[in-house]
């Protein structure tokens, strides 16, 4: 509003019999009146800045990362010539270090159960508690079984990446373990 | 009277050097300087890019701390490995003869041809990693909880097909690290029941050559593309649908 002297006068003639009157004049942008209270803003600027600040500091980490690491470039391909020990790409290699256990239990069945049980989490946990909360202590049992189910994948991952040499024999990482990783 | 008609030099430099100028601004953008609530609103639903968005979210939306930005990071990584993807398709031919020379002119003769392919390789990783941190980050907030339970399964299908691009794109430079990664997991995809013909229709042949590079290489430039951007569309329009980001209840 802006800042124009109102008399008191005005707002509350004196004798006048009214039974009504101004109360207060409060800063705002549009009318209150007959809204609920609410905890929303505006979209802009206040999700559009920190999605700009995310897509720059993305892609200058992602910028600094290319002009100082290359992308690794080996020998041409060479059917006769197999690496011992050969590598999948990194994510596959929980998968290549299930299957080194068992062929189809490792390479076929987990993965599609895996997966399956994945897709099947929102149909399985009837729990409705929890929603919007960092490790709600409402869904203990959940949140164990998943993190399990994240430290299998990575240990798996880990080992296959660092701790597998030729004939995909344990070999500690400062030993040579052959192969093109 | 003037002649309303007379050519006035004055008047029509100014008109092009002041007018124009508005008339093409506003011709684009509809909408006022966003001081107001109007305006912020307009700035919203009135840009096809950001109709996405509704004009107004919780204020649990905007803290970086709940979400971390990982499904975005994961759309933005998406959009620059399409871009460098694109562009990275002008310099590299398809078969087994010219893929490797063509890594190499990458490497030697292509202005930023390296960096381009750093690029896409990094985002690349990135990618899976996002992916599965924005997984995470769904299940430890009960995100996937109803009435959000299909998209998490839209979800974990982005994520197998993250992890398919991701494959696909790892034979295309016909290098030793390509050739046997690949060779390992087309033979990971024999011992599925009737793998033999699973790993035959995955290579195209018995083993990894021409027909594997070619088929691998449509894969990875359009059908898994055009699958996981038609996903990713569904994905979004279902979190808006579902009432925007996950959060306590009110």
């Amino acid at each position: 509003m802006p800042a124009k002297k109102i008399d008191k006068q005005d707002i509350f003639p004196k004798g006048s019999g009214k039974t009504y009157g101004l109360l207060e004049l409060v800063d705002g942008e549009s009318r209150i009146a007959s809204k609920e209270p609410e905890d929303t803003v505006f979209c802009f600027p206040h999700l559009l800045t920190p999605i700009m600040m995310c897509t720059l500091v993305t892609t200058i980490v992602l910028v600094l990362v290319s002009l100082f690491f290359n992308a690794p470039l080996e020998e041409i391909a060479n059917p006769v010539r197999p690496p011992n020990p050969a590598k999948a790409p990194w994510y596959f290699l929980g998968l290549q270090e299930m299957v080194s256990y068992d062929a189809f239990v490792g390479g076929v069945l987990f993965p599609v159960l895996f997966v399956l049980g994945l897709m099947a989490i929102p149909y399985l946990d009837r729990n409705p508690l929890g929603v919007g909360v960092w490790f709600s202590k409402t869904r203990p049992i959940a949140i164990k079984l998943f993190t399990i189910f994240v430290i299998i994948n990575l240990v798996l991952i880990i080992i296959g990446t660092f701790l597998r040499g030729p004939n995909w024999a344990i070999y500690w990482p400062w030993e040579d373990q052959g192969g093109g990783h | 009277m003037e002649n309303k008609n007379k050519f006035d030099l004055r008047e029509t430099l100014s008109y092009f050097a002041f007018e124009v100028p508005v008339k093409l601004y506003r011709s684009i953008i509809r909408h006022g300087y966003p001081d107001s609530e109007k305006n912020k609103s307009l700035l919203i639903f009135t840009n096809f890019f950001l109709h996405i968005l509704p004009v107004k979210v919780r204020k649990h939306t905007v803290k970086v701390r709940y979400s971390y930005c990982m499904g975005g990071i994961t759309l933005l990584l998406f959009i620059i490995l399409t871009i460098t993807g694109g562009l990275l398709m002008f310099y590299y031919v398809p078969s087994t003869e010219k893929a490797y020379q063509n890594m190499k002119d990458l490497e030697f003769a292509v202005s930023f041809g390296v960096f381009l392919r750093n690029m896409h390789r990094w985002g690349a990783h990135g990618m899976v990693a996002t992916v599965f941190l924005h997984m995470c980050r769904v299940f430890y907030t009960g995100a996937y909880k109803p009435p959000r339970e299909f998209n998490w399964v839209i979800g974990v299908i982005l994520l197998v097909s993250t992890l398919f691009l991701s494959f696909t794109g790892y034979l295309l430079p016909w290098d030793q690290l390509a050739f046997w990664a690949i060779t390992v997991g087309a033979t990971i995809a024999s011992y599925a029941p009737m793998g033999d013909l699973q790993r035959f229709v995955l290579l195209g042949g018995n083993t990894v050559d021409q027909g594997a590079l070619i088929r691998f290489y449509v894969a990875h430039v359009f059908l898994l593309p055009l699958v996981t951007t038609l996903l990713i569309g569904v994905h979004l329009w279902r979190v808006r649908k579902d009432g925007g980001m996950s959060g306590p209840p009110l």
